[in-house]
Formats: C-alpha cells, structure tokens, sequence
C-alpha cells in the first residue's frame, strides 16, 4: 500500500524537521512495516493550462497529431504524440523554457517537418503512473494560461508492507495512516472532512428502496442518486495523489471514488441511474451467469451473494459491477453505492472466481460499517467543491440491518504492566489510547475501553489486543530486557526427536556419510528415467509444478538422483538423507521418518565389499543408536522397486522387527539411467526410524577379567554354495560347551581348492575355563566335540 | 688336556673370534656367533664340560682360566654390538634426513552435515543448555494444528500469507513449524519450554533466493508470569548465541495471528555494523526473528488457561540462518543433492594447498 505524505498533510501537521525516512522509520517502529521510501521529484517550472483548439492526426506518422493550442495570451501549435485527445480537452502545457526534471527543459523544435511550439506533458514526465505518452486531462475550472503550481508536483510515497496491515482495516486508507501519525507524533488529528448529513436527507427528493435478503453476507447497504460528476476530469490535485500511490487517473467519477477507497479504505460502485430504480441484496444459486463490466460472462459459484434490481442482477456485490448498468457517456445521473459486506461471502466468490479486485481485496478485511455513510458524505462533500455541474438527484438510503455490535473490552492496568514487564500508569493508558479514538472510563480497579468502530470489526477483542496498543506507543524497545524466572520441570522426552538426532550424528560422524536434502515429492521425469511406477503414492492437489505431485514413498529414487549427479565430480561418495517418507499402509498413507545411505564408488568389481562395509556400517550405527544387533534376512526382491538386485537384497533386522532393507543397484538400473554407471558400484541401505523410536537402553554388562588365559581355535566350516550364513548361524549358536565364550565370524571363503558348489565359512571360538589353565587335552576335547556337533547338522569341518 | 694347552687354544679361539666378529654386520649374526662361541653348546661351553677330567687340584685354575675366557669373549661381544647399533642408528638418521616433516597426512574420509543441519544442531544446543526441550510434529499436517488452533480460521486473511500445498486426503504441508506450539501445549502441560525444527513448505516459485520447501525452529515457552521484557530478553540471548557477537536489536510491530502482540525483531546489519548496505536494503537491519506472545485462543486451543498463563513464542528461519552463515548465494542449492553446493571442498577429502575462488 503506498502512501503520500502530501495526502496525510491534510489530515496532520507532521514535523517539519524530520524527513521521509525518519517520518517512516518512526511508522515502522510503532505501527506497521515501511518496506521503502520514494522522492517523487518533478522539478516543474513554468507548466500551464492549454486547452486544445484542434487537433489532427499526421498521415504517414503512427501516432502523431498536430494540436493548436488556446494558451490564454494566444495560441500556439505543437505536435503531440499522446493518444486519444480531442478539441476542448485541457492538458499541461510546457511552453518554449518550461521544464521537468525527466525531459530537462522544454525548446521549440521541428518535428515530422513542421514547427512544434514548446510540449503538451503527459502523465509519466509527471510522476504519475500513467500508459506511455498518456496526457493529463485537466478540469474546466482551470482556465488555458494557468500557471500550475510547481509544488504541487513534487510528493514524497512510502510504502507500507500490506502483509503487516492485513488485520488493519482502517490502515487501508491515507485517514487510518494519519491517525497514527498523529499519536505518534502528539498532535491533533484533522476532522474528516464531509458533507454534513442533514444535506443529505432532503425530504423533497425521491429515495432508492433497498431490500436486503441476508443481512448476514450485507450489514449495510447505503445508496444515493446524483447528477454531474462523470462527464469531466478530476481536479489536478486529486489526480496527481492518485498518480502518486500508482492509480492511473481515468475520469472524474472513477478517480472520485477510487479517491475515496484510498482514503478511506471504503470501496464505492455507480450504476447508471437511468436504469435502477430499486436494489436488492441476496444471494444466487451456482451456475447463475452474469457479465461484470470487463466484458467477462462469469459463472458464479453457490451463495455468491449479488446486487439485484427489481430482479435483475447489476452488480457482484464487493467484487464488480455488471456490464449493462455501467456508466456511459450518455448518463444523465449515478446511483452510487456504498456498502459493507461480510468479507467471507466476498472473499469466497472472488477466490471461486479467481477474480480479486481492489475492492474485493478490501472487503476481505472486514471494513466498518459506520464507514459506508462517511464515504458518501466525503464524496458529496468533494463532488460539491471540485464539480460545477454536480447535484443530488435523491436522498440518502441507508439499509442497516445488522448493526455492528459495540465492543468493550475491560483491562486491568496492573495486568498490563504485568503482561509488558515494564511499568506503566493509568494515565499513560488513557492517553494512548484515547489518541487512538479509545473511549476510556474508570471501573474501579480495572478500565473500561470502548472500541471504535474502525478497529471494532476483528482487529480489537480481547485485552492482549489493547495491551498492543498501549505497549506500542510505550514504544517495544523502551522495554527492559528481563529473563524470565522458571520452574524446574523434567519434560517427557520426544523418542522420534531422540532417534532422528542420533541416527544422523553417527551416519555422519562416525561413519563418514554426507548429509544431503531432497524435496518430499518424487520428480516423476526421474521415476521414469529409472524405471520406478509411483503412481501408488498420496498426491499434492496443488504441486509446485506438473511431475511433482507424489510424496515419495522412499528416500532411494532421490538419492539415486543425488548419486548420478555428483559421479561427475567425485569418484567415491557416502550419501545420507534423514526424512519423511509417506508409504501406503492399507487404506492410507502415513508419514514415516526414514534415514537412507547410498555408498558408490567407480570400481565395477567394489559391489560385495562395499556391500560387507555398508552392513558393517550399518550394524555399528545400530549399536550406536539402539545398543542392540542387526542381522540381515534374506528379502524377496520387490521388483516394483528397481533399485533392488534381485539376489542381494537383505531385509534388515533389530529386535526382531524388520526395520529396512539393504541392497546394491543392479547393473540393469545403473546402465538405464547412463551407461557410464556401469563401471561404478553402489549400494545402498533404508532404515525406518519410526520402529527404532523409544527402544530402551540395552546395558552390555562388563564381567571380570578372566583369572586364565583364554585361547581361540578357527573352525571352517564346509557348506553348500546356496546355503545362507544366516541357516549356518543358527547351527552354530546352539552348541553348547561349558568351555565356550563365544563365537564370531571371520569371512567367507569360495576358491578352487575348495570342492565344486561349496564355500567355507571360518568361525572363531573362545574358549576358558574360571578355575585354571586350559591344557592340551581340553582344546582336543573341544574341537572333537564342535565337529561332532558340525557333522551331525550335515555339515563338514574343513581340514588343513 | 693340560693347562698350556686350553690356554693355546683359548688364544687360537679369540683371535678367531676377533676375525669372526669383524666380519658380522647384523646383530642377528652376532648374536648367532656369541651363541656358537660363549654359549652352552658353544666351544668355550664344551670346555667348562672337561674341568672334571683334569686333576683335582688343577681344577681351580682351569676354571679361573675359562671364566677370564669368557669375560674377555663376552666384552668382544659387547663392544661389536654396541658398534652395530650405533654405525645402524647412524645409517638410520642419515636416511631419514630425506625424510620431509612438513608433508600432510593422508586423511580419513568423513563425513559432513547440512549446512542447515549445521544450523540447527547449533541452535538447539544453545537452547537446551536453557533447559528447553526439542520437540516435533508431522510433515502432513491437519488443518486443525495448521491454521484453525494458531487462531486462523478458515477464509482467514492471513492464509494468503501461507500459500499452502493440498494433499488429496485433506491434510496439507505444513506451512510453518507453528503447529508443534499446541501440539507440545496438548502432549506436557504447563510450564512449558520447547523448540521444535522442521521442516516447512510454501506454495511459491522458486528462484535464487526462494524455495518452497525449508527450515525453521519454533520457540515456545510458556509459564505464570510471561512477559514482554522476558521475550526480548530470551530473543537477545539466542541471537548473541547462535551469532557469537553482542548484537543491537530493535522490536517492532508485526502480524502474526497466534500471537498478540506479534513483533517482528530485526538485528543490526552483520555486513555493514548498521551503516547501511545493499544487504539490508540501506536501513541498517536485519529482519530475524518473528516473534510475540502466544494468542489467548491458542493457549486455549492447547487446553491452557490464559487467565493463568502466558507465553511468548517465536520462529527463526533455519534455512535462512545457514544461507547467512555460510555464506550461500543461491537457495537452491541446498536441496540440490550436490555436494559441491553442501560442502566446503577442503572438508570432503584431500589437502587444501590454496584456495581460489572465482571473482
Ligand atoms: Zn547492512
């Protein structure tokens, strides 16, 4: 929202000694954000008025015009290229010697061949925001040979964040904007200046019945019929505030009424007068048609709440007017409407539309309804002094069947002081307030404070709401800093949160792994790319971009992703994501936290040693994380996921519960997405940390030191090439021996000295005894009794 | 055996031995040749075996004679050794002159965070060494914890500020971390103090310097007498912390519909001091730090009373923060997966002999 201070100068007397930035920075401070600060600098010396005697376009030109010009000692001729101008029109004149600061100072010159006497200005040489070469029009008060007033061109604008004033309706107009200023800075706020209301309820002139079916979606609807005020421009002034804060002046009754929202923050709408004699308020049904006034049939949504006249729709109320009761040049009178709508009926139908207007976008702030007179007595009050022809052509209708409750808000100035942590006295909180147009009254210990109506539509309810108010003029950074004193309270703490943290810090810390981040939804192009279906997965209704509607449902497909990009630039990587992922469980997709690695390194023949290092890796971030071990179970590839090699793929196991999946990425995967991936080996790993969360502690207790020396003996252990480790495991674990402390796993074995279709697995066994020395006799004793053991489950001991 | 004769042969055996022990290089041959010589199975070993088969009152003196042998072969013995390792310890230091200390090590590979993880770590150190606990919520979020219980109804103004992702099952992205506020309010009760980061994801078009998905850390704390001047007091600190410097800081109003009063808190520039730069668009702050006192309806949403509580809550741009600290010119290189953008090249592996950037 732009503002100009030439506009607030009318309403308050702002220091003369502070400038723009510091006027601004004192706004940002106690009210809302001042995103930027602009000089509006014309330097205008020696503009006049002109009125246009002829004018005629110049064949074989595009857009040029030779004008004669009634400059008021004389006339003159000038060439012109601005549009649409026509004998009678007045304009800005820059005769020979006049300046501005965009166009330096205005010569006779000869253009298209014929002499062109000094310039008609159009709007942006101005500082208003204007279509190139567009002139300003001036009114007919303005007599040809009127020196324009330099200053009046110069303005300064500042713009306040519209997010940071969303709940302030009365801050949506330059009045609402003065009112600050004014608490700011101490001084009286300037009445607003209106047409007193008696002029307005002349008994002799007819009145517009208005009829409103829900009072609920319309407040109030108040309505007047006037005469005179389209057929000519605006004043000057008026069009240069307006050009200034970035509308483009149109015409007299158009710039009158969006002069008014911006002072205001009141929208107003004119219907020709020759063709409503009656409105009505109420809402359609779906599917209604209607044409608005930029010549768009629209289809309005259920409950779109519409202006009807006897019937017949003229207007979409707050968002625009309809095509056929437009004003034209013929209109003999307006009917001009001021009305309050409930900014939920209005922000539903413009957002069912797609259609946000200025006038829309403000109904959505829940504007006062007081305000809906006030705008019709400031715009009568207007029309009276800058158009001659102006007349009422009715009195006042004012259809207000809901009032807006009074608000009344008790505070507690102890509370208040309290609440800020910083003192402050009954009288300070009287005259804050009551700058703010608060009525304040004594209530014992406490206070009554009376809203006003502008700030009674959302913005004010509850004490915290006036304990901003005072505290803001108090002023925020007038408040000592004071930490707080705390009750000592040992919180439940969050397991997710627990494991999310450990299991990242040891993937990345103690196992080498680099973090990455990737978005929640697939990128479908790369699902194709890899050969992966995702059309299971839960959906954005609204993504980013077409391709990017799927939560995933793995962490693997962007990490594949991540691992293609970066074999570019490196030549061995450990990726880690840690994330939600949404995989289907029956009927719904839930949210899971999952942490994924991918290990790659350009070495084709690294697979099943990176494969024993990431499980390896895999079972040091388990004890790290969980205190307990991992095994690995042989997984059934799931072919819907191509990243699985079909004989690799283990299910990864803690406590029992199948907490991931380990893999490598087969050849077939890596050469679809480039054949260059064939040379590298990846492997990678998923982990769902939802079933790891809240798993207790398991202490490993740390016995004595044996009193004996214990002795370990290798067995290797012949077996068929197909059985898994994980069968011979469980062999292995029940034999029991009163000398036996542990076994564990040294390697794998397959080679040509060993028979065809057989591997051998060596195991290490720890042996002792509590009482004494293990002698000779006892390692014969034990290993007779392993391989007995060996034999019987149908397995050999390799010898030699 | 006579005296006179061990005695010639005593001779005969150290010079040999003499000769022998010149030509030994190493001390495993030394030792072998001590061995053979002064050892039990050795000559002079042999000899002490005969002192029985001379006469008894020889005997003494044989025995003298063997033993003065052998203290004289064992100095030989001795001195050559000592020879050996010093002509070795000599050769060695004399190779290793060669040797240059100022070469680095080769390094382990390790492995490194996010620089928004970074961030966060850090951050949440500062706030559990003040006793706070780190929660956390959903991703899919319900319209309930998003908007309606932070006191933002539906066709709420303040929901264009958020543009939302929609999913298919009615639930959406959560748009901030704010809905873990009363979701820790529901899950302890009062008092109150957590943090909660997350991640968060906004309806916008992405460029250098925005993305829809991001991070962020939400405060809370909440207790009897909560106060404004707690607030700032809180927000100082946590800036002084995670920015290791004294900052000026100044509040100032902001809108935010689960709290009232809402503030936005701005910081002085870390570029320029306050002077005023391109940074902070000439105005010498830094917007930070959002923040304010929890809004009535959402302690109430949260099932607190607010006639007995207050509390202040606040948001800080995790995301943001790294792209500060580190140094991150484009923001889209955080989700990127490319680990040129995610870390500095003298982390990943190798030495770092200069660095030039690109100007
Ligand atoms: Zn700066």
């Amino acid at each position: 929202m732009l503002i100009s201070l030439n506009w607030i100068r009318e309403f308050v007397d702002l220091p003369a000694d502070l400038s723009a930035e510091e006027l601004a920075e004192r706004f940002t401070l106690v009210c809302a954000e001042v995103e930027g600060v602009e000089a509006i600098e014309v330097g205008a010396s020696g503009l006049i008025c002109a009125e246009i005697l002829t004018i005629e376009s110049i064949p074989g030109t595009r857009d040029l015009s030779a004008a004669t010009l009634n400059v008021g000692s004389g006339s003159v001729d000038t060439m012109t290229a601005a549009p649409n101008l026509k004998a009678g029109d007045r304009v800005i004149y820059a005769p020979s010697g006049a300046s501005v600061k965009a166009l330096g100072t205005i010569a006779d010159s000869t253009v298209a061949d014929r002499p062109s006497s000094g310039m008609i200005l159009p709007g942006d040489a101005l500082g208003v925001a204007m279509a190139a070469r567009e002139a300003i029009f001036l009114p007919p008060s303005i007599e040809p040979g009127t020196q324009l007033d330099p200053s009046s061109f110069d303005d300064w604008v500042v713009e306040v964040d519209n997010h940071s004033i969303n709940h302030r309706p009365d801050l949506w107009g330059h009045y609402g904007i003065a009112r600050e200023f004014a608490a700011i800075f101490n001084t009286p706020l300037k009445p607003y200046p209106v047409e007193p209301i008696e002029h307005l309820q002349d008994d002799a002139l007819p009145e517009i019945p208005i009829e409103i079916d829900d009072a609920d979606a319309c407040p109030r609807y108040s309505a007047i019929m006037m005469k005179g005020v389209a057929s000519q421009p605006a004043p000057l002034w008026m069009q240069l505030r307006l050009g200034h804060v970035g509308l483009r002046p149109i015409d007299g009754l158009v710039d009158l009424t969006n002069y008014i929202m911006l002072e205001l923050g009141q929208p107003m709408h004119a219907f020709d007068g020759d063709m409503i004699d009656r409105i009505e308020v109420g809402t359609v049904t779906a599917g209604t048609k209607f044409t608005t006034l930029d010549n768009i049939e629209r289809t309005l949504p259920d409950g779109a709440l519409m202006i009807t006249s006897n019937r017949r729709p003229v207007a979409l109320a707050g968002i625009m007017g309809g095509l056929d009761t437009e004003i034209s040049d013929t209109t003999q009178t307006m009917l001009l409407e001021s009305a309050n709508f409930h900014p939920h009926t209005i922000r539903k139908c413009a957002g069912f539309l797609s259609h946000r207007t200025d006038a829309s976008a403000r109904f959505e702030k829940s504007l006062d309804p007081a305000h809906t007179v006030l705008a019709i007595q400031r715009f009568v009050c207007l029309a009276r002094n800058e158009y001659k022809q102006f007349k009422l052509a009715g009195r006042l209708s004012d259809a207000y069947p809901k009032p807006l409750p009074e608000i009344s808000v008790m505070i507690d100035p102890a509370f208040v002081a309290k609440f800020m942590g910083h003192p402050v006295t009954r009288e300070r909180i009287t005259e804050i307030l009551t700058a703010l147009e608060f009525d304040v009254t004594d209530a014992g210990n406490s206070m009554q404070v009376r809203v006003p109506s502008f700030r009674a539509t959302r913005d004010i309810e509850i004490e915290a709401d006036i304990i901003e108010e005072v505290a803001r003029y108090v002023g925020y950074n007038n408040i000592e800093p004071d930490y707080p004193e705390v009750v000592v309270r040992a919180l439940e703490p969050n397991p997710q949160q627990q494991i999310e943290r450990a299991a990242l810090r040891v993937m990345v810390q103690g196992l080498g792994m680099t973090e990455v981040h990737d978005y929640i939804w697939y990128n479908t192009e790369w699902c194709n790319k890899i050969g992966y279906d995702p059309s299971d997965c839960l959906t954005l209704r609204n993504p980013a971009a077409a391709g990017m509607e799927r939560l995933r449902q793995s962490l693997l497909p962007g990490l594949l992703r991540a691992a293609n990009l970066n074999r570019y630039n490196f030549n061995e990587f450990k990726l880690v994501e840690l994330g939600s992922a949404f995989p289907r469980t029956g009927d719904e997709h839930i949210e899971r936290q999952r942490i994924a690695v991918v290990s790659a390194t350009r070495s084709k023949t690294a697979e099943d040693q990176r494969l024993s290092d990431l499980k390896g890796a895999i079972e040091t971030w388990a004890w790290q994380v969980v205190s307990r071990p991992v095994t690995f179970a042989a997984a059934s590839p799931d072919a819907s996921r191509p990243w699985e090699h079909s004989a690799k793929t283990a299910i990864v196991r803690i406590d029992g519960r199948d907490v991931g999946r380990i893999s490598a990425v087969p050849l077939a995967l890596r050469q679809r997405i480039d054949e260059h991936l064939a040379a590298w080996s990846m492997v990678w790993a998923e982990i769902d940390l939802v079933s790891l969360a809240g798993l207790d502690e398991q202490v490993s207790k740390l016995p004595p030191v044996p009193a004996f020396p214990e002795v370990d003996l290798d067995f290797s252990v012949l077996v068929d090439a197909n059985r898994h480790y994980a069968d011979i495991c469980e062999e292995i674990a029940r034999f029991n021996d009163a000398l036996l402390r542990r076994v564990s796993f040294v390697d794998s074995y397959e080679g040509k000295s060993l028979p065809a279709g057989k591997r051998a697995l060596t195991f290490r066994t720890r042996i002792g005894d509590t009482t004494r020395t293990l002698e000779d006799t006892h390692l014969v004793h034990f290993r007779q009794a392993f391989q007995s053991h060996i034999e019987a489950a149908g397995m050999e001991l390799r010898t030699g | 055996m006579d005296l006179d004769k061990l005695q010639n042969q005593l001779s005969t055996l150290r010079a040999e031995t003499t000769t022998a022990i010149a030509g030994v290089v190493t001390m495993d041959e030394l030792r072998r040749l001590e061995s053979q010589t002064t050892g039990k199975t050795g000559a002079l070993g042999a000899w002490m075996a005969t002192i029985k088969e001379f006469p008894p009152e020889q005997r003494g003196q044989v025995g003298k004679t063997l033993n003065q042998a052998k203290g004289e072969l064992t100095k030989l013995f001795k001195d050559a050794g000592e020879k050996i390792k010093a002509g070795a310890a000599a050769a060695e230091a004399s190779k290793a002159s060669s040797y240059d200390p100022t070469l680095p090590g080769i390094r382990p590979p390790v492995g490194s965070f996010h620089p928004v993880t970074l961030v966060q770590l850090q951050v949440e150190a500062v706030f559990q060494r003040l006793g706070f606990l780190i929660e956390t919520g959903p991703e899919m979020e319900s319209e309930h914890y998003n908007f309606e219980a932070l006191n933002i109804p539906k066709l709420h103004p303040a929901r264009d500020m958020q543009d939302t992702f929609w999913l298919t099952n009615g639930k959406l992205l959560r748009t901030h971390t704010s809905p873990v506020q009363v979701r820790a309010m529901e899950r302890h009760g009062t008092p109150l103090r957590v943090i909660a980061p997350g991640r968060c994801f906004r309806y916008e078009t992405i460029d250098a310097s925005h993305e829809n998905t991001f991070h962020q850390v939400e405060g809370l704390m909440i207790d009897r007498n909560i106060s404004i001047a707690n607030l700032i007091a809180m927000m100082k600190l946590l800036l002084r912390e995670v920015f290791s410097q004294e900052l000026s800081i100044r509040l100032r109003p902001g809108y935010f519909p689960f709290v009232e009063p809402g503030f936005e808190m701005d910081m002085s520039c870390l570029i320029c001091g306050g002077g005023g730069c391109a940074t902070c668009k000439q105005s010498g702050w830094i917007e930070i730090l959002p923040c304010g006192m929890v809004h009535p309806n959402v302690l109430r949403a949260g099932n607190i009373d607010p006639h007995e509580f207050t509390g202040f809550a606040f948001g800080l741009g995790l995301t943001r923060l790294a792209m500060m600290k580190y140094g991150v010119a484009d923001i889209r290189g955080l989700n990127s997966g490319d680990l040129r953008a995610l870390v500095p090249a003298g982390r990943i592996s190798g030495t770092t002999v200069a660095e030039k950037p690109p100007c």
